[in-house]
């Protein structure tokens, strides 16, 4: 174990702050207790939903014929997602009955990574079960919908790869069955690792104040550089995200291409 | 005198390990990015799609590093 003459520790204290758990601290309040059945983490949750619906429910205006204020914000998104990530990777008609289903992915995640940025807030993205969920539906649609879809024929034509000879086909075709999984498990892994890393990181920076006192206060700029670099992962991340989502499921719906 | 236990190694070698894999990772990115920004100086009417296959690539390389980073965490933590 640890043996350090600082009663400080570094290790717990950063992973008090980054881990799930049922308290909030607020500034200036008593510490907020949750309830058995809702963690932190549920609760950003459920707060990024309520504002992704109160923004596209209450502030969204259909029809404007030159959108303004928030509402051309969010076309902005919603058109990037529609004309760069899903029309060239799902096809023309597929890419537009499936719009929808990335801009929700996207804004869900974007906003849970934000959330994460505002202090005292915590990072559900940095949580593998919550992560996890959002891969296995990008899972779902890959396997049952492509078999739905294109039926079992179809399937195999997505993991059969066309003009192969056989022998090689032996070691392909397991290796193309095992890609789908992990494609799932990488893609759960990413955001997970990237947004916990980044709080790590952070964390690692301020907590040097802790330790040495006025001596690491060149460490502060740097924690500041890293919390704006930060608000560029959160972006990254949620438009990767979306993107190899598009990417692994136009793989499957149309392998010829 | 103090001894050296097991763990310090540990921690140690945990260490070397995670600058290891930024090196592979900031190689791989670097590699990335400058093949990108020669196709966009070569054709830069394409520069979106350059970009798209560049983030495809980054993230890639990127999440491994990331993965061996948490790794290195949670040997670390873990104790």
């Amino acid at each position: 174990m640890y043996q350090t003459t600082h009663p400080f520790q570094l290790g717990p204290y950063i992973l008090h702050h980054v881990l799930d758990s049922h308290e909030w601290h607020l500034p200036f309040l008593p510490v907020i207790h949750l309830p058995e059945f809702i963690s932190l983490h549920g609760v950003m949750i459920i707060f990024c939903a309520l504002i992704l619906v109160v923004l596209f429910c209450g502030f969204y205006r259909h029809g404007q014929r030159v959108p303004t204020g928030i509402t051309n914000l969010l076309e902005a998104f919603v058109q990037f997602i529609r004309d760069e990530i899903t029309i060239p990777f799902l096809g023309q008609e597929d890419g537009v009955q499936f719009t929808p289903f990335f801009c929700t992915l996207f804004f869900f995640i974007l906003g849970l990574n934000l959330l994460g940025q505002i202090p005292l807030f915590a990072t559900a993205t940095s949580n593998i079960n919550v992560t996890f969920p959002l891969a296995f539906i990008t899972f779902y649609l890959m396997t049952v919908m492509t078999l739905q879809k294109r039926g079992l024929k179809g399937f195999f034509r997505a993991i059969v790869p066309s003009g192969v000879p056989w022998p090689i086909l032996i070691l392909i075709v397991p290796l193309e069955f095992l890609g789908i999984f992990i494609k799932t498990v990488t893609l759960m892994l990413r955001l997970f690792a990237n947004m916990l890393a980044g709080h790590i990181v952070i964390l690692c920076l301020l907590g040097l104040i802790i330790l040495f006192g006025l001596w690491a206060l060149p460490a502060l700029v740097l924690a500041i550089f890293f919390s704006l670099l930060e608000i560029l992962i959160v972006f990254l991340q949620a438009y990767i995200f979306v993107l190899l989502s598009a990417l692994f499921i136009g793989q499957m719906y149309h392998p010829d291409h | 005198m103090q001894t050296l236990e097991i763990s310090h190694l540990a921690n140690l070698f945990v260490a070397v390990g995670m600058g290891l894999s930024a090196v592979g990772a900031g190689i791989g990115i670097g590699q990335i990015v400058a093949a990108a920004l020669n196709g966009i100086a070569r054709q830069p009417e394409q520069t979106g799609k350059i970009q798209t296959v560049m983030f495809i690539g980054m993230a890639l390389v990127e999440g491994l590093a990331v993965m061996c980073a948490i790794l290195s965490f949670f040997i670390i933590f873990q104790k």
